[in-house]
């Protein structure tokens, strides 16, 4: 392949990546504006997500790629799957807060980050003592369709998650820019106690935050098994690397931050592991994360600077 | 503890509108407001004097129910409300100008008014009560769009005086509407509050500029270190010496 | 204003047995305190001394000396967590360091080519040259263990400072991730820096230590009592530590750091050697484990070691030396012992009652997942762990507390401030064009005061006027856009605050910022802190020399306590959050007075006091005048400030309007109209014709 043509199909594949940190890092940044809380345990229900689909597909009778749809049919199983992948991660996130952490809410220090370690622990394990170590290969009843640019390769999937993606990050914009109970997130996370001194339920505000940001992490966790054609119980740990530094290095609290920052990873990662080596990648994110919250802790577009008042 | 002299008014008589009994707060040891006793009747404009760690904060924040007494009994409306939460108490008809204002800095002047009326449903007269605040505050209706981080001390103040409007209160509580505005401003603050009050809002004062607060209040509260020291009409306090000395500045001795 | 809030840290709650309400703590208080931990600790150790002794079995050595080690990385991280409150969850990262210099200048992996340079190291015995026919031979690296175990910590050490200078200025979830980031990033480095390290596959040839000809090789036992002697060595240290002017000065970061840097706390230093001590402590633990398992590999050290250590200083007790311990021992022996047992029992009661799950479940394997539910339940229902923490300053003697509080007393023994003799003709304090803004608005405005030695200046003005702003400015907690600040003609403009108060400006906060989980002492004695200089060094070798520094500190706090007659020092064991209001602004304003300052700086000491404390506080405020300290004060209370201002400043929007003798400043137009509001034509009319 021409370099150019490297170069487009690893932006492709970057921003393909970068929809789906995006949407990752879309309910991990929302939590935190909300309540100032870094949930660990968010990139984990991501996974659960991931697993979650996949039985569901297997529930409908899929398994790897055997069975070809098209059309209506595939829009039909994939839409159900994701929106019953979505309600359900979107309860274990609204389950963990209520159990979880809303005792621990006025707690300062970091004793409500620790207990989210403890619950990402327990969620890792009990998908790994349960479903087993190994890889699991993903039903995927999409067609191989694919499209040609010059010699780079751009296939349905990536069309259908750029679709996906964007039509679940509008419909959150729209949500909280434009209905009564979004803006009611938006006062939350702007001053908590003046909302509530308005009637804002602050309980209920920040439940339903949960319950959207797992929801989305759900979705993603769907898309990454489409895409990749696999699902793992470790890819909590290394997605969740990836969008964590995608909301820090878009500004954490901000929404339009964490898609902006969601693509930028995506790209760095994908050209990374072209131009660089793979083994590698890990450490340049980290040092990207390192290095945005050391000189520039708002990130590109955020408000909230993670640095002692 | 010093009383006035005067007869009972007319609104006195009447049950009053906001009341709290021997009300003890604590937070966490620190016993902050100490068996207070006061009384907001209906139509009334009640002020609370006191300086700074003097508990006026704590009084605000119990009456809208952020923070519950320990002891005692708040009661609104003839009802005990000590544990009823505050969406509740918004839509019974209790609004608060924050001190500091606490406006949704990125949200806009509209967006803002419209948390406002949070707790109604009633779209009509939510429109025709936006258009009557926009008509009170012409200010803010030039500024609907704007940020409401962006905007000036005194047109916060504007807008989050507009903002407690929304939710047609039937009393309405301020805590130190004059913190950080320029004289000009605060004349133009408290006529305001004067009007709203002749339109049948009971409102209650809490300031640290007892002079301004004095012009326009019926009845007045002096708090010092959670304790009622000194109660009254308005104008048997401004008459006090002790009022005069601490907070009117030594005017006599010149 | 808001309330005043104190700022009680939560993730360590105060000690769960309340403090003493008496005078003189009971017995049995006592016992629970240094002397019961002490006790502790004896019994572990004679129960560890007889241990391989009584129980033979080889596995069994090995499992309670694998303990050993976890419990000694969990001492380390206490120091970083429990201490100075700095969450690290990448420790393991100086673990590994720790281990790898050890393993790498002990073992096979690196063979550079002899050459001249290696035979000064040759001689020192720190390599040896291995003979090649026909070449000029290779480096086999044999540095002695007992070398590299010092040598590691010290290594470790300025890794931790290293890795810790990115975290200073970070809030404490966001550091938690820079440390994460560390700690992940050192593995990987490990494994593909074949080279060095022999990539994923792991060092081996790694050499065992010998002891005077004794080579340890395989066995467990001399590795089991070299153990226990580095782990009765660091509990020893951390203890040391912990009551000591570092310790203090670690909690007080820990509480509220802010108002620490204000009492003279180097935040920067204090954290980086908290850093750096944690990670020397990994460094010998790291040199120790790798010399008893002869090798060492990237997956040894990556973050699920972390978490557990985290999981073990929380399940024991963060902050409590004797909680980690036991924490660090029963999640290991948990580990190494008992799960397998109970693994078999649960077996053997799924084949009983024929449920498959209990058939197949397997505990050990299952390990993680018992981290993550201690986790999640000991931050919901016993925050302090099994063992909680208890403040470790030493009781004062009986002596102390009944000691009679004397006015005036020479603080002998503490360091004195240097400082130029003051010339009482020139003002002590000189601001020129002081000036800050936030975001659009002007919070102060080209400012100019001067403030003549030995006299007390009051600051008046409306709230939202910039007065604590202004403060804020002159102690350095906030860099300002112009002006300067000289105090006895230094120019000491944009000074960190713990500089500040060397200098000798101290100051107390208008919202209260007490410690609230320390005692009192605890609280004053740091203020102390910019008099003494006790290092960590000295604070756990506890030379006379820094023996007798204590006790001049110490005497130095009831000299000041006693300023307050009878009202604090019998509360002086009680923690601050138990203090009525009046007190705690006592309490301030005496921790604010014990670094002797030539300036004293007080905003609103008289809050939420009624007249009779005001009155008092105001005189004793007239005696410290006496006592030579300048005092510069803001004050709502106009009573207070004509009482005994000597000059009155009147600040009105960040700037300053009016200035003179409380009666001219009453008097002036503006300030009355500033201040006043409405209706100041009538009032000064009325105020005219009276």
């Amino acid at each position: 392949m021409g370099s150019w043509d490297v170069l487009l199909q690893q932006v492709i594949n970057g921003v393909s990546l970068g929809a789906m940190y995006s949407l990752l890092a879309l309910g991990f940044t929302m939590v935190y504006g909300i309540i100032e809380l870094i949930n660990f345990a968010h990139f984990n229900v991501f996974m659960v997500g991931s697993f979650i689909a996949l039985w569901m597909m297997q529930a409908l009778g899929f398994v790897g790629q055997s069975t070809v749809l098209y059309g209506l049919p595939l829009i039909g199983v994939l839409l159900l799957v994701l929106v019953g992948t979505m309600l359900c991660t979107g309860v274990l996130g609204a389950a963990i807060e209520r159990f979880g952490l809303r005792a621990l809410r006025g707690v300062s220090g970091t004793a409500p980050m620790i207990t989210t370690i403890g619950i990402s622990y327990i969620l890792f394990n009990i998908i790994l003592l349960g479903a087993g170590a190994d890889s699991k290969n993903y039903a995927n009843p999409m067609p191989q369709i694919h499209w040609d640019i010059g010699q780079a390769v751009l296939r349905l999937r990536e069309i259908l998650l750029w679709g996906v993606s964007i039509l679940l990050m509008f419909g959150l914009n729209h949500f909280v820019r434009r209905t009564k109970m979004g803006k009611a997130m938006q006062a939350t996370a702007q001053d908590q106690e003046a909302a509530r001194m308005m009637g804002v339920d602050v309980d209920r505000v920040v439940l339903l935050t949960f319950f959207l940001g797992s929801a989305l992490a759900g979705a993603a966790g769907f898309i990454f098994g489409l895409y990749y054609n696999y699902t793992s119980f470790i890819i909590g740990y290394t997605a969740g690397l990836r969008a964590f530094t995608a909301a820090v290095l878009g500004g954490i609290g901000s929404l339009p931050g964490a898609m902006l920052g969601g693509v930028l990873i995506g790209l760095v990662e994908s050209l990374g592991g072209q131009y660089l080596a793979v083994r590698w990648t890990d450490v340049i994110i980290f040092s990207i994360l390192i290095l945005v919250l050391v000189f520039r802790p708002t990130g590109l577009l955020g408000r909230a600077a993670p640095t002692k008042s | 503890m010093p009383i006035s002299d005067a007869p009972p008014t007319p609104s006195q008589r009447r049950p009053p509108l906001l009341e709290f009994n021997d009300v003890n707060t604590y937070y966490g040891e620190l016993h902050v407001l100490k068996g207070v006793n006061y009384r907001v009747g209906d139509g009334e404009i009640v002020c609370l004097l006191g300086g700074n760690a003097s508990g006026k904060s704590t009084t605000m924040k119990t009456i809208l129910g952020i923070v519950k007494p320990k002891t005692g009994i708040v009661s609104y409306a003839g009802d005990a409300i000590n544990d009823m939460p505050t969406a509740e108490r918004v839509k019974r008809g209790i609004a608060p100008v924050p001190e500091a204002r606490r406006l949704f800095p990125r949200m806009t002047v509209l967006e803002n008014l419209e948390m406002g009326a949070f707790t109604r449903s009633d779209t009509g007269e939510i429109s025709s009560d936006m258009e009557r605040v926009c008509a009170l505050f012409p200010r803010i209706k030039e500024r609907l769009k704007q940020s409401a981080g962006t905007l000036s001390g005194g047109e916060q103040q504007m807008v989050a005086m507009g903002r407690a409007l929304m939710a047609r209160p039937k009393l309405l509580c301020m805590d130190e509407p004059s913190m950080g505005l320029s004289p000009a401003f605060v004349e133009q603050v408290f006529d305001i509050i004067q009007a709203i009050n002749r339109q049948g809002t009971s409102i209650f004062i809490v300031e640290q500029n007892a002079n301004m607060a004095l012009s326009i209040a019926d009845y007045g509260y002096v708090l010092q270190t959670g304790e009622v020291v000194l109660h009254g009409s308005a104008q048997s306090l401004r008459d006090n010496e002790m009022v005069q000395q601490a907070y009117l500045g030594e005017m006599k001795t010149q | 204003m808001p309330e005043p809030q104190l700022r009680p840290s939560e993730t360590t709650p105060p000690p769960a047995m309340g403090r003493g309400a008496s005078f003189l703590p009971p017995i049995w208080h006592r016992v629970r305190g240094a002397a019961g931990q002490r006790a502790f600790f004896l019994v572990l150790l004679a129960v560890g001394v007889f241990f391989p002794l009584i129980d033979r079995n080889e596995g069994d050595i090995d499992a309670v000396t694998n303990a050993l080690a976890f419990a000694i990385l969990a001492l380390g991280l206490n120091i970083v967590v429990g201490f100075a409150g700095l969450l690290d969850l990448g420790y393991a990262a100086f673990f590994a360091i720790g281990a790898y210099s050890y393993g790498i200048f002990a073992s096979f992996q690196v063979q550079p080519e002899w050459w001249g340079f290696w035979e000064p190291f040759q001689w020192l015995g720190l390599v040896q040259h291995v003979q090649e026919a026909g070449g000029p031979g290779t480096v086999h690296m044999t540095v002695s263990f007992w070398l590299m175990l010092p040598l590691s910590a010290l290594i470790c050490a300025f890794f931790g400072a290293l890795f810790g200078v990115p975290t200073l200025r970070l809030k404490g979830d966001y550091l938690a991730i820079v440390t994460l980031g560390f700690g992940e990033i050192v593995p990987i480095l490990a494994r593909n820096t074949p080279y060095l390290t022999n990539g994923a596959m792991g060092l081996n040839g790694v050499a065992s230590p010998s002891f005077f000809g004794y080579v340890f090789g395989v066995q467990s036992t001399p590795f089991f009592y070299l153990g226990l002697a580095l782990i009765a060595l660091l509990v020893f240290v951390s203890t040391r530590l912990k009551d000591s002017r570092i310790g203090r000065a670690w909690l007080a970061i820990r509480e509220d750091e802010i108002a620490a840097e204000a009492m003279g706390v180097n935040r920067i230093k204090l954290k980086l050697l908290a850093f750096a001590i944690g990670a020397g402590f990994a460094g010998t633990t790291g040199t120790f484990y790798v010399a008893k398992l002869q090798t060492a590999s990237p997956e040894m050290f990556m973050f699920p070691v972390s978490v557990m250590l985290i999981v073990m200083i929380v399940l024991g007790g963060i902050g409590s030396v004797a909680g980690v311990v036991l924490g660090a021992l029963i999640l290991q022996l948990l580990q190494s012992w008992f799960l397998q047992d109970l693994t078999q029992w649960i077996h053997a009661f799924g084949n009983l009652t024929g449920i498959g799950f209990f058939q197949r479940l397997d505990l050990v394997q299952s390990i993680e997942l018992i981290f993550g539910i201690i986790l999640v339940l000991m931050m919901r229902f016993r925050r302090q762990g099994l063992i909680p923490e208890r403040a470790a300053v030493t009781a004062l003697t009986h002596a102390q507390q009944t000691a009679v509080p004397t006015r005036g007393g020479a603080a002998s023994g503490l360091a004195p401030l240097h400082r130029r003799a003051i010339d009482p003709n020139k003002p002590l304090l000189a601001i020129r064009g002081l000036a800050k803004a936030f975001g659009g608005i002007q919070a102060v405005r080209g400012v100019d005061l001067d403030v003549m030695p030995g006299t007390i200046v009051g600051i008046i003005g409306p709230n939202g006027s910039g007065k604590t702003t202004f403060f804020n400015l002159i102690t350095g907690l906030i860099a300002p856009d112009g002006g300067k600040v000289l105090l006895a003609g230094e120019d000491v403009t944009g000074l960190a605050p713990h500089l500040i108060v060397e200098r000798g400006i101290a100051r107390t906060f208008q919202n209260l910022r007490l410690f609230a989980n320390m005692s009192l002492l605890e609280n004053v004695l740091v203020g102390t802190h910019s008099r003494t200089s006790t290092g960590a060094l000295g604070a756990v070798l506890r030379t006379p020399g820094v023996r007798r520094e204590e006790a001049a500190a110490r005497a130095r706090v009831i000299d000041v306590l006693g300023i307050f007659g009878n009202r604090l020092m019998p509360r002086i064991e009680h923690l601050a959050r138990t203090l009525s209001y009046a007190n705690r602004r006592r309490l301030e304003i005496a921790r604010a007075l014990v670094s002797e300052p030539v300036l004293l700086l007080l905003d609103e000491p008289t809050a939420g006091m009624n007249p009779t404390e005001t009155l008092e506080l105001t005189d004793q405020i007239r005696h410290l005048r006496e006592r030579g300290v300048t005092v510069l004060m803001i004050e709502h209370k106009l009573a207070v400030v004509n009482e005994i201002a000597d000059k009155v400043i009147v600040l009105d929007y960040g700037e300053k309007i009016a200035e003179g003798t409380a009666k001219e400043v009453h008097s002036n137009r503006e300030v009355l109209r500033a201040y006043l509001g409405r209706s100041t034509d009538a009032v000064a009319a009325a105020a005219a014709a009276s």
